[in-house]
């Protein structure tokens, strides 16, 4: 019960902060826009080179797959390595562990808290639009498309947050970890389907997209695809796997890391 | 009921660090690199009745920040034993940090873009306060360190007086059976610095909360601490009323003579005697008392210069502090 009142107290607090101060949320929309409106641009230029079709797939199942990664992507769950790494280099951590909380559990609500405000505006407007002008494929239609959506959701914001989190705490054995953070970064990039949507992977990518935990922290972009309505079991089975087993590491890993803390001055 | 807030028990803490062997290939000092071992805190034992206001002082590198950190459970003692509260702080780090409040000097841990009043509102269910409770905490703390008339700027804006002020009522929002402080009145100006203590020492008054502190500064422990603890090298030194630090170490006093006309040389000095500053208005001169008395050196000085004044006294305590900590370097 405290925590819950914990989480939504950060979140409440961090969405104030962020209103008040709404040059971010103008930030992260230039992002989207500039990043997803680059790449649609190029796919579309592409899927009309190939008649419109490509691997089987249309260009409004690619743009709403695109979509959801830049979406998700605006949550900024990934910024959690370097808050760790933050804390650790300059010392802050020793104000977090005089208090009553669990060190990651904050962290992780904190990220989430950063991200949510820019995150439902973004995606409110962008939705609208992007039904306005592509409309929507008949797999957004079906009953089962929400709930889905939702709980794989929720399923890949837990996943980046623990495997963001791993890269964060190891900053406790090694003193730079931002070459750590960039292969994982681009991983998730790639394996989620930013670059490229994962229906147009070769077969084997498409494997490694699948069973990867980088792949699997991305699987909203799964959902707008026809064989999400068969498989969608099977791909949130994979994400609590990688949940279960991420957790334990990260667990594992926070155990040791809080006997190694060391802060200036002690 | 135990009458000791805190109880430290031969704690010790080491660190270790690898470092880079020249000689050695990049592959050894990889894999197999030399570790170096560091005792920052060297088998240390004291105790803190409830109520008490200590100091624990000692020059850079001594072990105070690390003492501070193991006693609430920021950093893990390599032996020895903290108890604070019936809590071992390694075990129980969340339940202690609910009867401790904790003020570092060089951190902030308020939320720097919204006022006051959200960062104390947010420790407040940090904390697990109900929502009551909390409104009530805060109107006593507004009124206990007249915070009113900064209590809706956001805090970035806010000056480090009053930013220290706000850091201390945020850490007491909780009613902390013990406050510990790392150097908290660091950067202040005098004005500032006197009004935080006056602040310390009514929370202590009316609440009965222990005060913990390490300080640089020897207004902090002279107007703050009843007690004193000296650390160095990791070591306790010495511990005792802070009343009694000057007078214990006083071996030495100084002695003003304020010239007639001018002074125009300098003779050497008998031994027990030796010149602290001298120009032609003014010498001071330091008496070593276990060498020659007051009254034999004021003899002798009163036969080498004419003088118009004399003034003898003490050494202040920032001159007691350091002569412990030179003693304590050349004796180790």
């Amino acid at each position: 019960m405290k925590e819950i009142r914990l989480a939504t107290k950060i979140l409440k607090t961090l969405v104030k902060d962020r209103i008040q101060y709404p040059d971010k949320l103008v930030v992260d929309t230039i992002g989207v826009i500039a990043r997803c409106g680059i790449l649609l641009i190029l796919y579309g230029y592409v899927f009309k080179l190939n008649d419109g079709v490509i691997n089987g797939t249309t260009f409004l199942f690619a743009v709403w797959s695109i979509f959801f990664y830049f979406s998700f992507s605006v949550l900024r769950l990934r910024d959690i390595s370097g808050e760790i790494m933050r804390d650790i280099q300059t010392g802050n951590i020793e104000v977090l562990f005089s208090k009553p909380i669990s060190y990651l559990s904050y962290r992780m609500w904190w990220q989430v808290g950063s991200g949510i405000y820019s995150f439902v505006i973004i995606t409110i407007f962008a939705t609208l639009a992007l039904i306005f002008i592509m409309g929507l494929p008949s797999t957004m239609t079906m009953s089962i498309f929400i709930p889905t959506l939702i709980l794989t959701f929720i399923c890949g914001a837990i996943l980046s947050l623990f495997l963001y989190s791993i890269v964060g705490l190891l900053s406790f054995w090694i003193e730079d970890i931002n070459p750590v953070f960039w292969i994982v970064d681009k991983a998730v990039m790639i394996l989620g389907g930013s670059y490229l949507p994962v229906a147009l992977f070769p077969a084997f990518m498409f494997k490694i997209a699948l069973w990867s935990p980088f792949g699997a922290s991305q699987f909203v972009t799964h959902t707008v695809y026809e064989t999400w309505q068969i498989n969608w079991y099977q791909l949130v089975g994979i994400q609590l796997f990688w949940i279960v087993l991420l957790g334990l590491v990260v667990y594992f890993m926070f155990e040791r890391a809080k006997q190694k803390v060391s802060v200036n001055g002690g | 009921m135990n009458s000791n807030s805190i109880i430290v028990s031969n704690l010790t803490k080491k660190f270790s660090f690898s470092v880079r062997n020249t000689s050695s290939g990049w592959l050894k000092n990889l894999f197999s690199p030399e570790t170096k071992e560091i005792v920052a805190v060297n088998d240390i034992s004291f105790s803190v009745k409830h109520g008490e206001r200590i100091a624990f002082i000692g020059p850079n590198g001594a072990g105070k920040s690390t003492t501070i950190k193991m006693l609430t459970g920021i950093l893990f003692p390599t032996s020895g034993k903290v108890n604070i509260l019936g809590f071992d702080p390694t075990k129980d780090r969340k339940k202690l940090a609910y009867q401790i409040g904790t003020v570092f000097g060089q951190r902030s841990q308020l939320l720097p873009n919204l006022p006051l009043t959200d960062s104390l509102e947010f420790f407040g269910v940090m904390y697990d306060m109900p929502e009551k409770e909390i409104k009530k905490r805060i109107a006593e703390l507004v009124e206990l360190f007249d915070l009113d008339s900064f209590m809706t700027q956001p805090v970035r804006k806010l000056s480090l007086g009053q930013r220290m002020r706000a850091e201390v009522a945020a850490s007491l929002i909780h009613k902390p059976k013990i406050i510990l402080l790392d150097e908290p009145t660091i950067g202040l100006d005098v004005v500032a610095k006197k009004s935080l203590r006056d602040l310390l020492l009514k929370i202590n008054k009316e609440e009965n909360t222990t005060m913990f502190l390490t300080s640089h500064d020897v207004g902090d422990i002279e107007s703050l601490c009843d007690r004193t603890i000296v650390i160095n090298h990791g070591v306790v030194m010495r511990d005792l009323p802070t009343q009694d630090l000057a007078k214990t170490f006083v071996y030495e006093k100084y002695i003003d003579l304020v010239a007639l006309s001018h002074f125009n040389n300098f003779p050497e000095l008998p031994e027990g005697m030796s010149y602290s500053s001298r120009d032609k208005n003014k010498i001071t001169v330091v008496v070593d008392i276990n060498k020659m008395s007051v009254q034999e050196s004021l003899k002798k000085l009163l036969d080498l210069f004419e003088v118009e004044d004399i003034d003898v006294y003490n050494a202040d305590l920032e001159t007691v502090i350091r002569h412990i900590y030179e003693r304590d370097s050349t004796s180790n």
